[in-house]
């Protein structure tokens, strides 16, 4: 409950922190409105006066011709300059919004587990950093001095109107409502042909996405006849809805936009004017008033329109940002406590995905001794990896408890387990920075020796020097071409000057090539000295004499123990292991000698 | 510089009819239409003039009045018909039309297009082409010409009308477009600038976005984060700083440009005050003047506006237009197809586009028909551009690549493809049913056939384990397919397909092992009775083949049986050996570097 109500969603909840520019940029906008209106009023009244040739007299004050045109100029400045103002304060608003709420989210991000980026993918959280952002921009900057000019026009102009001449008012906004009709006519099923138009567009966008992404793939089939038919067919989908869409508004909208048109407006007022001017029921000062407002109304509503589309785009990206920043933090410890040694152990640790609805571990209890080797072996999705990623937080346990030297790695400030515990995983990452640095990073008090004699240790140290610019070559994606295998010893040398007493890996040389390979387990071996290390391997016989392998199936440890006694038992491990010299036996043979 | 921005006009309205092809008729009309109205439209504000004369005059006529006036409405009603008219094109359509058809040419030129020239573009851009930009520019195209248009056609009509009215009201306006164009063209250019500088800080933000989110687990240990993330930092203040200089250098043209504009009207007021009371000029004048000034000022206030959007337009255009220009293979004539499926390559350099280094140099070899050959050697050494250049990603720059004694480039596309099934690390299902899934590899393969070829592939038994089974789709299950099930299911395609090249790119090194053994089975069914090539990173996999190339540095380095290579003790030898240590290597062995 307390929750729910410190929680305000929406685009106004958002520029909060720019409130004050906003604030600023709307009342501007609105001095501006009046200004103009007021200028109009100002002409009307100095037209009057020449027509009739008298005095010029504006509501009591008299005013030489010299003296008007001043004031209308002023009026004509004013009305620019807010507008200007206006313009500028609500961009520089949206400007400093953008950079607060990157800021914000990026730091959320740091804060959030680990575990909440992966599963949503870095593409994802980009989306919301860059373009979320960007697109709030439109409504921040754009709309909100447009709102309150197109508020407080119209109704500003329709009291001058009502004022003046309330038949004249009447009859301008008889032609605006019945504008209004029309429009409101053409839009009637639009809600439900719109989301329909909505979604054949995103279908459009799948098929496209498909169709290119699958077309290398596709191609060794065929000419990519059967997914140009999928795609055909988004196309097909996305004109039909859309000429329904068109079709059923089309006759209404048009009609709308010809009646909201200044023409229509102008010719009513002006017929009405003549006829009430000829009778003498109207002065000659209402009339040019009437014509001079009267079509501010609806030019001022136009843009509303036009902005709709964006504002709903905005709307859409302020939710999905609220809803990253909505992501709780991971806890942070009230009495932070530091291990005195690293064993490490799980107790009755259960674990569920938010998005699942079955545990993806259960009860798991296991206890890896300082200085010890303990492998993580099973089926893939049996929940060696889960465990792998709980020990460095990535995500909480949900029920149970896991310890490094016996303090609960949640009463551990986020330093200190990041010092405690390095890791290894499949996907290598680099900087789009230097190798040097790409090393250097994981110890900034690091000497150049220390930074190349982890280099050396990963086994990396000579391809770098042979490279043309050697550690100062840049690596990352804007950078040099480095192989997986070459990235992964980038990464090892990393680890290894982080020099933290854990280690977890997590099949590490999954994507080597064979000779890169021979190179990273060296690596690896050069890791893992003197290191309490948790490993997951697929290729059995590199972990068959740790002293320890915990089997999951299922999200259960089924068994755990030696290689050898754990071959005796002859239950799941036992099957991987056979299966495992089954698959490294293979090779291809061609098959029509058997036939 | 300046010529690209002149043309661009221009330019635009010529790549949108070349675009619109068959309909390009359908949209001259319609600007034609838009011109029509915008011109009636502007008459009709001009007739206010002799319509304010006749009120205001000494001696009032009813009759002329209301003769001007029939004129103004008859005018109004022409230019909304028009205008009418024009929309329709919007409306009724016609604009969907032209999308439909330019998404479908479009789609039929990726289909074509050499693979190399394919993989040019990202996924997202040939996305953001095929979605984004083509609504951007066609489905605005009518609306954005009306706009622009009205803004052209009815100031020219007024001005040309104020000349017979008063020459020097006529002549104020003249040196009031004179000064305004150049003015348009320079905040034109500076808005220009102001996207492509803040283009590039946008991409700067998003490459450094991307970074620090994929970097994080390494920032989150050296608490780098937040504020203290300095390259993120950086590009997010750079971008404000970019934005903010941006919007200062567009709000200077914008300031003179609506200067000019007031000033104008205030100077027609300020002119005719003055000649009224000389009694040179009329009061009527005066309204009229002021009423269609007034009028004109929210078009041209919207001029900056659509320009705006015109550029965006415009860059949709050219990408679109980039990507319809791209050229397709030739096909040589005269048109010959193989008999056997032997392959020969006869010294073929070959070079990847933006590369000036060889990827192949000066390869020959030779596959024979129904034979295992396999391809090892290092990453990068160029293995894969082997089994593209089979396929045809792209034409080497020397030399032939023939099946069965044609040279490839004599084959239409498709036919070559069809003599080729490829089965590659990662699998791409499509969110269709597996039946379908499967049946891609033969469109009119009976559902029996396809039940059959996924028994081979050992697919059979996990798919019947579902709940919906071959209906199943795959977008449904999505994740619970696992690296095996899905590879098996690319295999099962194979089989179905039952071309007589088989190609294996790696397609067993991602798998656990359990996996990898049912994949394993499925691929001895695979490669029965063809010409198989296949690059594989564990030699012993390929110990039995036929043959065994030797690539490094895209050269044919070494070729023989596994035990011919043994023997020679050269490259082959050495990478086995390496094999064999890793084999031994375990967690308990001591560093010994």
């Amino acid at each position: 409950m307390d929750k729910q109500s410190k929680k305000k969603y929406g685009l106004w909840a958002i520029m909060k922190p720019v409130m004050f520019e906003i604030r600023a940029a709307m009342l501007l906008a609105s001095i501006g409105a009046l200004s103009l209106i007021a200028f109009l009023v100002v002409l009307s009244f100095t037209l009057t006066h020449i027509i009739q040739g008298t005095q010029i007299e504006i509501l009591g004050i008299e005013l030489s011709l010299f003296n008007t045109i001043a004031l209308l100029a002023v009026l004509t400045l004013i009305a620019f300059l807010t507008r200007l103002f206006s313009f500028i304060v609500s961009h520089l608003g949206a400007f400093r919004l953008e950079q607060i709420l990157r800021t914000q989210l990026s730091q959320h991000l740091a804060d959030v587990p680990l575990g909440y980026i992966i599963t949503n993918g870095s593409g994802a959280l980009k989306k919301v950093l860059q373009t979320d952002v960007k697109s709030l921009h439109t409504f921040v900057a754009d709309s909100t001095p447009m709102i309150a000019k197109t508020t407080v026009a119209p109704i500003v102009t329709l009291i001058v109107l009502l004022i003046v001449d309330y038949r004249l008012a009447l009859v301008s906004i008889g032609v605006l409502a019945l504008g209004w009709i029309a429009m409101a006519y053409a839009m009637k099923d639009s809600k439900v042909l719109r989301q329909k138009y909505e979604q054949s567009q995103s279908d459009i966008n799948k098929a496209v996405i498909e169709f290119a992404q699958a077309m290398p793939v596709v191609r060794t089939f065929d000419d990519g006849t059967s997914s140009f038919k999928r795609y055909n067919n988004a196309l097909d989908n996305f004109k039909n809805n859309l000429n329904q869409w068109m079709s059923t508004s089309a006759f209404a909208g048009k009609l709308g936009m010809v009646i909201l048109s200044p023409l229509p407006t102008l010719l009513a007022v002006f017929i009405l004017g003549i006829i009430l001017l000829q009778n003498g029921s109207l002065d000659l000062f209402a009339f040019i008033t009437a014509l001079f407002l009267s079509t501010g109304m609806a030019d001022s509503m136009m843009p509303i329109m036009w902005l709709q589309n964006f504002i709903k785009k905005s709307q859409a990206s302020a939710l999905r940002i609220q809803e990253v920043l909505d992501v709780e933090p991971l806890v942070k410890a009230a009495n932070p406590q530091t291990p005195q040694s690293y064993d490490i152990e799980l107790k009755d640790v259960s674990f569920q995905y938010q998005t699942g609805n079955n545990n993806a571990l259960e009860n798991i209890s296991f206890k890896a001794l300082q200085g010890s080797v303990t492998a993580l072996v099973g089926p893939s999705g049996a929940g060696k990896s889960t465990v792998a990623k709980l020990i460095p937080r990535f995500w909480d346990v949900t029920k149970g408890e896991l310890t490094i030297g016996g303090v609960n790695i949640k009463d551990m400030e986020a330093q200190t387990l990041m010092d405690t515990v390095s890791f290894v995983f499949q996907d290598t990452f680099l900087f789009a920075d230097t190798i040097y640095n790409n090393i250097k990073m994981a110890n900034p008090n690091a000497s150049k020796e220390d930074v190349i004699d982890a280099a050396k240790a990963a086994q990396i140290h000579e391809f770098i020097q042979g490279l043309p610019n050697g550690y100062k070559t840049m690596a990352g994606d804007r950078g040099a071409n480095l192989s997986g295998g070459q990235k992964q010893r980038i990464t090892i040398a990393r680890a290894i000057l982080r020099d933290a007493p854990i280690v977890v890996l997590d099949e590490a040389t999954a994507f080597a090539d064979p000779e890169n390979e021979e190179e990273i387990v060296k690596a690896l071996a050069n890791l893992t000295v003197n290191k309490t290390v948790i490993m997951i391997a697929h290729r059995l016989s590199t972990i068959k004499d740790a002293d320890q392998i915990v089997v999951f199936d299922q999200g259960k440890i089924a068994e755990m123990g030696t290689h050898d006694i754990l071959l005796q038992n002859q239950n799941i491990y036992y099957k991987l292991w056979k299966n495992y010299e089954k698959a490294s036996e293979w090779n291809l043979e061609k098959g029509e000698n058997h036939e | 510089m300046n010529n690209e921005k002149k043309i661009s006009f221009k330019e635009s309205y010529n790549i949108s009819l070349e675009l619109a092809d068959k309909d390009a008729g359908l949209i001259k009309r319609t600007y034609l239409y838009y011109i029509v109205a915008f011109l009636f439209q502007g008459l009709a504000f001009v007739c206010f003039y002799p319509l304010l004369t006749n009120i205001f005059a000494q001696e009032f006529s009813l009759s002329d009045t209301l003769t001007w006036f029939g004129i103004i409405s008859a005018l109004s009603i022409i230019a909304l018909i028009f205008r009418w008219l024009g929309t329709d094109f919007s409306y009724s359509g016609g604009l969907v039309k032209v999308t439909h058809d330019i998404r479908l040419k479009l789609g039929e030129k990726i289909k074509s297009m050499p693979l190399q020239t394919l993989y040019r573009y990202r996924t997202g851009e040939l996305n953001s082409i095929l979605a984004q930009n083509v609504d951007d520019s066609v489905l605005h195209m009518g609306i954005v010409a009306g706009m622009a248009l009205e803004t052209i056609v009815v100031p020219l009509v007024i001005i040309i009308a104020a000349f017979f009215i008063d020459p020097v009201i006529g002549f104020t306006l003249l040196i009031a477009i004179f000064v305004g164009v150049p003015i348009y063209n320079w905040s034109r250019s500076k808005t220009k600038w102001d996207k492509t500088e803040g283009a590039k800080a946008h991409a700067l933000l998003e490459a450094d976005t991307v970074e620090y989110l994929q970097g994080l687990p390494v920032l989150r240990a050296i608490n780098q984060v937040g504020e203290n993330a300095k390259t993120l930092q950086r590009s997010i203040v750079n971008l404000r700083e970019v934005q903010i200089k941006g919007l200062w250098g567009s709000t200077l043209p914008m300031i003179i440009m609506n200067t000019l504009i007031e000033f104008i009207f205030l100077l027609v007021l300020a002119l005719g005050a003055l000649w009224i009371t000389k009694g040179e000029f009329s009061v009527a004048a005066l309204t009229a003047l002021l009423i269609i000034l007034g009028r004109l000022s929210e078009p041209l206030a919207n001029f900056l506006a659509v320009a705006g959007i015109l550029d965006v337009m415009n860059a949709g255009f050219s990408n679109i237009k980039k990507l319809m220009d791209t050229k397709n293979f030739k096909v040589y004539a005269p048109k010959a197809y193989p008999q056997k499926f032997d392959i020969e390559f006869s010294e073929v350099d070959f070079y990847y586009e933006n590369s000036n280094q060889k990827a192949l140099d000066n390869v020959s070899l030779n596959i024979k028909d129904n034979s295992l050959t396999a391809i090892v050697g290092p990453s990068g050494s160029g293995k894969t551009t082997i089994t593209k250049l089979i396929m045809r990603y792209a034409d080497p720059q020397k030399g032939t690549v023939k099946i069965g004694g044609v040279d490839i480039r004599n084959m239409e596309p498709q036919k070559l493809m069809g003599y080729i099934s490829a089965v590659f690390q990662d699998v791409y299902l499509f969110d269709d049913t597996i039946l379908n899934n499967i049946r891609m590899g033969k469109p009119q393969a009976s559902d029996e056939e396809v039940m059959r070829a996924s028994k081979a592939a050992f697919c059979h038994e996990f798919v019947s384990r579902l709940p919906k089974g071959y209906e199943t789709k795959v977008g449904e299950i999505g994740g619970n397919l696992s690296g095996g099930e899905r590879q098996r299911i690319s295999i099962a395609r194979a089989i179905l397909k039952d071309a007589p090249i088989v190609i294996l790119d790696e397609p067993t090194s991602a798998l656990d092992t359990e996996s990898e053994v049912a994949v394993q089975n499925a691929l001895d069914e695979l490669i029965k009775n063809k010409t198989v090539i296949v690059i594989a990173h564990r030699l012993s996999t390929i110990a039995h083949a036929d043959n065994i190339l030797v690539i490094e540095d895209g050269r044919l380095k070494e070729s023989g049986t596994h035990q011919e290579l043994l023997a020679l003790h050269g490259r082959y030898n050495s990478m086995f050996q390496a094999q064999q240590r890793i084999k031994e290597w375990n967690v308990k062995v001591q560093a010994d570097s």
